[in-house]
């Protein structure tokens, strides 16, 4: 939820703002940007409304009284790591920290902090072409129709025989696979 | 295609609409804009775990009412906050105190050295009354 004044100003431009006045105003404004998205965050891992709206009331308090003690550069991830950090405590407290969880935890910066581009060249293209041949047939159908023919989750559920989870599942474990393979390549 | 088959593993760094989402989360957007909000889901988890944590809500009204809520609870933390910040501010400079109490001080000495002055002048007697002294001398 932009407010409609400052939508003109990227986050980066409004931390720039915060960290030169240390007025909370700006961090107001980048914090509401996120409270939908953080309210989902908490959800998904609290699984319950009052629990999550608590969560995001303390995510917002640990950022108004600690933001300004750090060097923050990307704000979008720094916010969603206070967050899922957060609830996994919570949960922990709770003794309800599974190795479900432990997983999640574990794939998070691989897949949002890591902002290189890996194909540059025409030859990377190629390898990324041959590298989709070498996944298995289910992450290569979903890969191919959820990037390639533009396809809706639902429309390969509905067009595959697999499940909205397992269809999730086989683009996320495929685009991870790719990624393996490009790498390993000289 | 190939530009197709490059965005496979590209990171997009969009900023995601809440109205937007609210019509995903609702199924009121074509399959076209559904697979360009899952493209940014599969590319960032935080988008992709907001929509699972999302679609958990038994009732999105509740849920946007809910966000409408910690938006304000926010606004008053700030508030709150920058008020007390202002009221540190004043704390934190004695040279304001200082100077009031200069004032105050100075007002004070400058009230009584006007009595003061007031007092030690002597009323000039009236005329007729001169009159009847030196008379009364005589």
């Amino acid at each position: 939820m932009k407010p409609g004044k400052y939508n003109h100003i990227d986050d980066n431009e409004l931390l720039q703002r915060f960290y030169a006045d240390h007025d909370n105003e700006w961090l107001g404004i980048l914090l509401q940007r996120y409270t939908m998205l953080l309210l989902g965050v908490c959800m998904k891992y609290l699984k319950n409304e009052e629990d999550a709206k608590d969560s995001v009331q303390q995510v917002f308090l640990k950022a108004i009284h600690e933001l300004h003690k750090y060097k923050v550069d990307y704000f979008k991830s720094w916010i969603y790591m206070v967050a899922k950090n957060h609830c996994l405590m919570k949960l922990r407290d709770k003794g309800k920290y599974t190795a479900e969880i432990n997983e999640h935890l574990m794939a998070t910066p691989d897949e949002t902090t890591d902002k290189n581009n890996y194909i540059e060249k025409d030859r990377a293209l190629t390898d990324m072409a041959q590298a989709l041949t070498q996944l298995n047939k289910e992450q290569q159908l979903c890969v191919t129709l959820f990037y390639l023919e533009k396809k809706s989750y639902q429309e390969i559920v509905a067009q595959t025989s697999f499940s909205l989870l397992q269809v999730k599942s086989h683009i996320q474990n495929g685009k991870r696979n790719l990624k393996i393979l490009l790498e390993k390549r000289p | 295609m190939s530009d197709d088959l490059k965005n496979i593993l590209n990171n997009s760094n969009k900023d995601i609409d809440n109205q937007k989402l609210m019509d995903y989360l609702s199924q009121q957007l074509s399959n076209q804009e559904s697979h360009e909000l899952e493209k940014m889901m599969a590319e960032d988890e935080f988008i992709n775990d907001a929509v699972e944590g999302l679609e958990q809500f038994s009732n999105k009204k509740n849920m946007v009412v809910s966000v409408e809520h910690l938006n304000s609870e926010l606004q008053k933390q700030i508030a709150k906050k920058k008020s007390r910040k202002e009221k540190r501010r004043l704390k934190d400079q004695p040279g304001i105190y200082f100077t009031i109490i200069l004032l105050l001080l100075l007002i004070i000495i400058s009230y009584v050295l006007v009595k003061k002055y007031n007092a030690n002048q002597q009323p000039l007697p009236k005329p007729a009354q001169t009159a009847l002294l030196t008379m009364a001398h005589e």
